[in-house]
């Protein structure tokens, strides 16, 4: 009887809410109409919960306690299970008629026309281009540890290939919009001007697309994976939100953007449960001094548009030069690391090289000249993809080694 | 370990999806209205399980068509997945309903307005 007790009390709950939902949000006349299609409705649902609970309960997916429910059935399912459809389409439409119905006599019925465009917007947004550099160090990190292809690993490469870019430069975008606007650059390849009715539906597109992802992957492990995507998730926001604008601080704007890419790495290994060897760590180290490197760099070309918006980075701090001459510096110093670790660690200090060839040109740039090197940081785009093709390989050597 | 009901569950959104996408009832209608229904629907539901399971009336089978992962005890990763198809089953067969019925009385009136001009 239990169960009966428990279906009536949600029931009545339901079918209160409904009334009133009804009562507020059907317009007069239409209140027949409206029970009409939840009849039918759940006429139809009951006929569906009959043939698929009972194919659930055949194939075992659930079972109940014999002595809490009555033992009255409809094929397997005991009858206490139609409560769930009837409570559903008790209150649900009603909920959806007092939401609409307002909505439309508000006159705000162009809020969903406002939406259009946010998806293919914020797909745009979010550089496609460059989603593989956040999917493929958790990948890489995960799949060397574990060595098997699990679900864990299947979520989270979709998580950090698109959710997370999402928003990083979703919400990167929606408080960049001033210095963009002047920016001729934006717009293409390298991100897009985002419309500022869209930055609110941005701001929860990126919420939605991200906190389940992150609450699913938390289950997935303990402390260490915990704090591992808490750093990773502040240092995402972080970055461009009003209030924080890690992006305008010298230094920390670098090792924040590094961290974005260094962290689903570092959330790989947690969930792997990898053990901390010194190698690693260096590894990690030399990984997140090139992720420095590259947004200093990348930072140079900026200089003007976001001196003209007020906006600070390390490089409006420090000058060109001594930006374009650190992060030669820190490729450098990330190279030297790599020789440190295990075989075949000392491999990938190669490829420091094409990163250091590409950029030392610019090695006596004038903050008047820093424009130009967008064309080295365009190339830089694509070096990026040959840096990963041999990662891959010194991977693929490494597998076959501890194998 | 078994994804077919998983998979099932979501080929079964995504129908319901494509219905609504064609006949824009749900959330090609009003994107945020349903999206608040389906959570409100969803939240309910699930309460209505964790009370279940805590009374101890609901327990989790072994099948093998499952995955066998739990969000906490007695409670698959794929029964949230199930209430968010059984949500959106009811709001499609709903606001299909509702567009049928609006249907019947106007073709009924224009017919015997059709007789009417004979």
């Amino acid at each position: 009887m239990t169960y009966l007790w428990l279906a009536l009390a949600f029931i009545a709950a339901a079918a209160i809410a409904g009334a009133l939902f009804a009562r507020h949000g059907v317009r007069r006349g239409e209140a027949g109409k409206h029970w009409k299609a939840v009849g039918l409705a759940f006429t139809a649902l009951a006929v569906l919960t009959a043939v698929f609970d009972s194919v659930m309960i055949g194939m075992e997916l659930f079972h109940y306690d014999a002595s809490h429910i009555l033992g009255v059935k409809i094929g397997l399912a005991p009858i206490e299970d139609f409560a769930y459809p009837l409570a559903g389409v008790v209150a649900l439409p009603g909920l959806w008629m007092w939401l609409t119905g307002k909505r439309e006599g508000s006159g705000s019925r162009s809020s969903s026309s406002t939406l259009k465009g946010l998806v293919p917007q914020a797909l745009l947004a979010s550089r496609p281009v460059s989603w593989i550099n956040t999917a493929y160090p958790f990948a890489a990190a995960m799949l060397l540890t574990t060595r098997e292809i699990d679900w864990v690993l299947v979520v989270g490469t979709f998580y950090f290939l698109i959710p997370y870019n999402l928003a990083m430069y979703g919400i990167n975008d929606v408080f960049d919009y001033e210095s963009d606007l002047k920016n001729p650059r934006k717009g293409g390849i390298e991100g897009a001007l985002l419309q500022p009715h869209l930055h609110r539906p941005m701001l929860w597109l990126a919420a939605i697309t991200n906190v389940p992802f992150l609450v699913v992957l938390a289950f997935a492990g303990g402390p260490a994976l915990w704090m591992s995507l808490a750093v990773s998730a502040f240092a995402v926001v972080a970055y461009s939100v009003a209030g924080l604008r890690f992006k305008e601080r010298p230094v920390l704007d670098s090792l924040t953007s590094s961290t974005h890419f260094v962290s689903p790495a570092v959330v790989g290994l947690a969930l792997a449960g990898a053990s901390v060897t010194p190698g690693l760590l260096i590894l990690l180290a030399a990984f997140f001094l090139w992720g420095m490197a590259a947004h200093a760099f990348g930072a140079v070309q900026d200089i003007e548009p976001d001196r003209q918006a007020g906006i600070g980075s390390i490089a409006t701090v420090i000058g060109a030069r001594r930006t374009v001459r650190l992060a030669v510096g820190l490729w450098l110093v990330a190279g030297l690391a790599m020789l440190a670790t295990p075989w075949p660690g000392p491999l990938a200090a190669i490829i420091a090289i094409p990163y250091i060839v590409n950029c030392a040109p610019y090695w006596n740039v004038t903050d008047t000249t820093a424009a130009r090197t967008n064309v080295a940081w365009r190339r830089f785009i694509w070096l990026n993809y040959g840096s990963g093709f041999l990662v891959t390989l010194i991977f693929i050597l490494q597998w076959s080694f501890t194998s | 370990m078994g994804a077919l009901y998983l998979v099932s569950l979501l080929l079964g959104i995504t129908c319901m999806l494509l219905l609504d996408h064609r006949f824009r009832l749900f959330f090609w209608r009003d994107a945020k209205a349903a999206a608040i229904v389906t959570a409100v629907g969803v939240i309910f539901l699930l309460a209505w399980d964790l009370a279940g399971i805590g009374l101890g009336i609901f327990l989790r089978g072994e099948g093998t068509i499952a995955t066998g992962l739990l969000l906490a005890p007695e409670l698959p990763i794929e029964e949230p997945v199930f209430l968010i198809f059984l949500v959106l089953c009811t709001m499609v067969l709903y606001t299909g309903a509702r567009r049928l019925l609006d249907r019947i009385p106007a073709t009924r009136s224009e017919k015997q307005r059709e007789r009417e001009n004979v």
